[in-house]
């Protein structure tokens, strides 16, 4: 026997087998700290408070559910979002979210724990993606083995893929789905290994936990049957198939619709539509192959074969004929769209205006996963080398994730568990080979290597092969037989001579693995962690300087206004003033469909003039405008850089009056300086941006730091509106509306009056003209 | 030619003059677009006649350069969508056919047009509304509107759009596009003839890889980006590598799939094939080689991952 380096003889394979798995469960237990650490540096940088928008509604209702109890806000009606239509909240949210916290923060309190349900919130995401990083390593234990799976978890615990929408304080339904996702996909994968009707079940219980909690449970509808159907194109239709999915589909769809929320969908729509279609096909099949196991007469087979096959057709243009009566409703828009990219942008400026939306470019790919991007290729072509029924769902979920992801930014959380799961395959597939002591030449069995405790179990399969020594030399024999080495893998001896050779790819490896934690660690602190609410900005000394504007104007709503005082901003801030200033708001983040004219009133109050736009104030009840305004600071994501998509979106409901061109100069630039456009100009968007900036900079020339642009040394002028508060660094204003005169002038003459100005008359035209002299 | 005739009438002061000069002169225009096939060509004069003050007729019209020694390719472009609204108007009822025109005005036609309109650019689409009779707009609105090109250049989104302005909505119906149904088809056909003699490679599991890696490669290299915001190939003055984090040239899908599938390829040799090697020395050889292939191409990587994201603070090698 030859081994590369000294192994020791004298244990046991009991005491091997339990080292291994205490380092097993160290190694998780690690991993899970390590998920959760990296995640606190929003709340070590920052504080411990809710992130950016959407988490702040959600953050709203679980206040809610904690405190009234769940019935409550089971029956939800929220008067102040949407003035004055409202909001059922109850019915149109996936309470998954909050009902876990919901559940955590009763469950401490029970033990008199008396956490703050703040806190609770904050710290959900981390929690879970301990979670996760548990799922992913059950889930690619059952794709290769337990040393795969220990390196996955450590991969998807500290990839910025994932990181950047479970930070502390991002309390989002992402937070919990991909640990949701995770989960289902194992427990499916199980089932259909062992045909266990219980995991069928289990599969079936968290999918409805995933259905209550994110909208993108349609991944999970989708990637199941079609892992099912190309099964069945494949020719590996099995009992075990036909248990996992029926039991995972029947019971999952009759749970997911208990969720007021999707409600009837299941069985009315598009995208759910190819499960149904596949249970249907599952159970021709399954017929068909039980009547052929029962028959003898070969024309009675054929017959089967083809009324099976006409079944199908019948049933597919069933679908459509449903789909065109109008019984199945079509695709939804944001379905849609990813298919037909141009789709959202010429029908549903709403969702493209969404920056998580927009495509993405290769450095995001690389940021969020470094590394793990260019080994998730090789991790595919291993799981084509064995091609077993579970390696065939990464497959497709590698093909399936990455177009989507390519697609839409925010995609790129579906993408990051199976290239987590696939790079694992590779990278442990390498440093099996390299670890394994055996050396070709020997012609006995070694013991099996205790080195390292976590790939034992792949060790066996690998000495059998080794025991035919080298037949041919020739490098292409070497390559056609590894190449087919599946099949024929006894013919031909498998390893590594030399410790070198050993070193050299594992020093290498552990370098790549290092960089790797450097990377995220890097990404994660930088990129991923501020809270959006709060800025960080550096001073000149290096120390940090925070900008709190936000908090700043929203507690200045709070303090200073009537309760039932309605703001009007930008649906981007909708759900921040109403969890932090506790205000009604017009318009806020939840675009559910019939809120579309709603937000294009918004959008053309902002864009189009002070007279026109008034009277819409008024109607609305509007006593507040607020706008973000980045010009004095450099901040980039104000709403003069979204005001395009305010216009697109009024100009999609009132196309004569509000068009999108009238707001570039004539050149076609987007300018807000001299040569701004007129439309431009008197817009209420940009009057109430700039009101007042050039006297900031004493007679010099006020300089718009985000547009780069230098602003005209006589600012606009408002007379609809005063100047309610402006926060310290200019980032958020808020302007009063004026109520009717009392006199009943129009506003713009009463303002003049008050100025002492004079009427302006129209000046009758000399008649005579002066004669030069 | 026939309007020649009236045009001194035109041009008389008279209010009474032009009332009756507005019936002469839209049985003028529509003469013309009966000969242009629902399209006037238009020159600065009948530019003027089209867009009289006191019309009582609506029209769009299209601004543009198509002569060769303008180099407007947009021009070129649309031109063909034009064309097609404007004859898919000419078969609209004849009452609802004569009230709203389609001109073309090209700039060497009309060059006194584009300059007393301030146009500096083509191609243009106006809208001029009513100004009189009937048809007026209820904001009494006759100063033309733009039409905005953002959604394209197609003919479907130009004709709903011009349909808002069109007494009945213009009967544009997209044509077939016969050349793809055909090679749709041709396509299938050839599959389901040839399946016989491909199925070999239809149930390879490799040709499957192959396709697999392949599409995963070029969308993780930010295919989809270049496809869904058009960006060019390269940049305007010929360099490959676009700056800035959320930009990227078409070339960069190429340069970056493939640095990505050589790594995949180096870290796929030392797993599969490196381990089945029959001699020592060729196998040390081979894993130093890869080793090498791997540490380098990631030091590229991370040097081109550097311009595009300034503020990296990691590099290996280079």
């Amino acid at each position: 026997m030859s081994t590369a380096y000294p192994l020791p003889t004298n244990l046991s394979t009991t005491t091997v087998t339990n080292t291994a798995s205490l380092l097993r469960i160290v190694a998780l237990g690690l991993i899970s700290a390590a998920a959760i650490a990296s995640r606190l540096f929003a709340v070590i940088n920052f504080e411990s408070i809710i992130h950016e928008f959407d988490p702040w509604f959600n953050y709203r209702a679980t206040r809610v559910l904690a405190s009234q109890g769940f019935y409550e806000f089971w029956n939800w009606f929220d008067p102040t979002a949407w003035y004055p239509l409202g909001r059922v909240v109850g019915g149109t949210v996936y309470p998954g979210l909050m009902a876990t916290s919901g559940v955590i923060y009763n469950f401490l309190h029970a033990f008199h724990l008396p956490v703050d349900i703040r806190n609770i919130c904050v710290l959900l995401a981390p929690g879970f993606s301990a979670l996760t990083a548990w799922a992913t390593y059950m889930f690619t234990k059952e794709m290769k083995d337990e040393s795969a799976g220990l390196l996955a978890a450590a991969f998807i615990g500290i990839v910025p893929g994932y990181i950047s929408r479970s930070v502390a304080g991002s309390y989002d339904n992402e937070a919990i789905a991909i640990f949701l996702l995770m989960f289902t996909f194992y427990c499916w994968i199980k089932a259909l290994k062992t045909g266990s009707a219980l995991f069928g079940t289990l599969a079936a219980v968290f999918y409805f936990y995933m259905v209550a909690a994110w909208g993108g449970y349609a991944f999970i509808t989708n990637m199941i049957p079609v892992h099912a159907l190309t099964l069945m194109l494949m020719g590996r239709f099995s009992s075990r198939l036909y248990v996992a999915y029926c039991s995972w589909y029947a019971i999952g769809t009759l749970s997911s619709m208990q969720v007021p929320f999707v409600g009837f969908q299941p069985v009315r729509t598009s995208e759910h539509m190819g499960a149904l279609g596949v249970f249907g096909l599952l159970q021709i099949v399954a017929f068909a192959q039980l009547a052929r196991s029962h028959l003898s007469s070969k024309q009675f087979q054929n017959l089967l074969t083809v009324s099976v096959v006409a079944m199908g057709v019948v049933g597919t243009f069933g679908f459509i004929a449903l789909t065109y009566m109008g019984w199945i409703a079509p695709w939804t828009g944001r379905f849609y769209s990813l298919w037909d990219t141009g789709y959202a942008k010429k029908y549903i400026p709403i969702i493209a205006s969404v920056s998580e939306h927009q495509p993405t470019a290769w450095p995001s790919f690389f940021m969020d996963l470094q590394l793990l991007i260019f080994l998730f290729p090789a991790g595919v072509i291993l799981c084509f080398r064995e091609l077993r029924d579970e390696h065939v769902f990464v497959i497709i979920y590698s093909v399936v994730a990455s177009y989507f992801a390519g697609v839409m930014v925010r995609l790129m959380l579906t993408l990051t568990p199976v290239v987590c799961v696939s790079s694992a395959v590779a990278f442990s597939s390498l440093i099996d080979t390299y670890l394994d002591p055996t050396q070709p030449e020997g012609e006995e069995e070694s013991e099996a290597d205790s080195s390292n405790g976590t790939n034992t179990a792949a060790t066996p399969s690998k000495k059998e092969k080794a025991k035919k020594p080298a037949a041919s030399t020739s490098a292409l024999n070497d390559i056609v037989t590894a190449a087919t080495s599946q099949s024929s893998s006894k013919s031909k001896s498998k390893g590594i001579w030399g410790l070198d050779t050993r070193l050299i790819v594992i020093v290498n490896a552990i370098g790549m693995l290092s960089f790797f934690v450097f990377h995220c660690t890097w990404v994660t602190a930088n990129a991923y962690s501020s809270p959006s609410v709060v800025l960080a900005s550096t001073n000149p000394d290096g120390s940090q300087h925070i900008i709190d504007d936000f908090r700043e104007a929203y507690y200045w709503l709070r303090q200073n206004t009537p309760q039932d005082a309605v703001v009007m901003s930008w649906w981007d801030y909708g759900y921040q003033i109403a969890g932090m200033a506790d205000r009604p708001t017009l318009v806020d983040n939840n675009t559910w469909n019939n809120s579309k004219s709603h937000i294009a009133t918004v959008g053309k109050a902002m864009s189009s003039s002070e007279e026109v736009a008034y009277p819409i104030l008024r109607k609305h009840d509007v006593d507040y405008v607020l706008v973000i305004f980045g010009g004095l600071l450099g901040y980039s994501g104000d709403d003069i850089n979204k005001f395009l998509w305010m216009v697109r979106i009024a100009q999609g409901v009132w196309p004569d009056e509000i068009q999108e061109p009238n707001y570039f100069t004539p050149q076609g630039e987007y300018r807000v300086d001299d040569r701004a456009s007129s439309a431009m100009k008197n817009s209420l968007m940009y009057k109430m941006s700039y009101y007042r900036f050039a006297e900031l900079f004493g007679g010099n020339n006020a300089m718009d730091r985000v547009r780069q642009q230098t602003m005209p040394k006589v600012g606009p002028t408002l007379d609809y509106l005063d100047e309610a508060f402006t926060s310290e660094n200019w980032i958020v204003r808020i302007y009063q509306v004026r109520k009717e005169d009392l006199l009943g002038r129009d506003l713009k003459s009463a303002n003049a009056f008050a100025q002492g100005k004079k009427k302006k008359k129209s000046k009758p035209v000399s008649r005579r003209k002066a004669i030069p002299v | 030619m026939k309007w020649s005739a009236f045009l001194p009438l035109f041009l008389l002061p008279a209010a009474f003059a032009a009332t009756k000069d507005k019936d002469a002169v839209r049985e003028q225009l529509i003469d013309l677009a009966a000969k242009g096939n629902g399209l006037i060509k238009l020159d600065s004069k009948t530019f003027d006649l089209l867009t009289l003050p006191s019309r009582d007729w609506s029209a769009s019209i299209q601004f543009t350069a198509l002569d060769r020694r303008r180099r407007c390719a947009p021009c070129k472009e649309f031109d063909p969508s034009w064309n097609a609204v404007a004859k898919a108007w000419s078969t609209a009822p004849k009452e609802h056919r004569d009230t709203h025109f389609f001109g073309t005005l090209d700039f060497d036609e009309g060059q006194t047009v584009f300059q007393k309109l301030g146009l500096a650019s083509a191609p243009l689409v106006y809208v001029y509304p009513a100004a009189e009779g009937p048809r007026q707009l209820p904001n009494g609105k006759t100063a033309p509107s733009k039409y905005d090109f953002s959604n394209g250049f197609e003919a479907e989104p130009l004709a709903n759009h011009l349909s808002s302005h069109t007494p009945i909505p213009i009967p544009y119906r997209a044509p077939i596009d016969w050349a793809r149904w055909a090679t749709f088809i041709s396509g299938i056909l050839s599959l389901v003839l040839t399946l016989r003699f491909i199925s070999p490679i239809l149930q390879s599991r490799w040709t499957w890889a192959a396709i697999t890696v392949l599409t995963s490669l070029t969308m993780t290299g930010g295919f989809m980006f270049t496809r869904i915001r058009g960006t060019p190939y390269t940049g305007p003055d010929g360099s490959w590598i676009a700056g800035g984090y959320q930009n990227q040239y078409g070339q960069e899908v190429q340069v970056v799939a493939l640095i990505y599938g050589t790594l995949s390829f180096a870290f796929l040799m030392l797993t599969v094939i490196v381990p089945y090697q029959s001699s020592a020395s060729r196998q040390r050889m081979q894993v130093y080689l890869w080793s090498a292939v791997i540490m380098l191409i990631y030091s590229v990587l991370v040097t081109i991952f550097r311009l595009k994201n300034r503020g990296y603070p990691f590099k290996l090698l280079l």
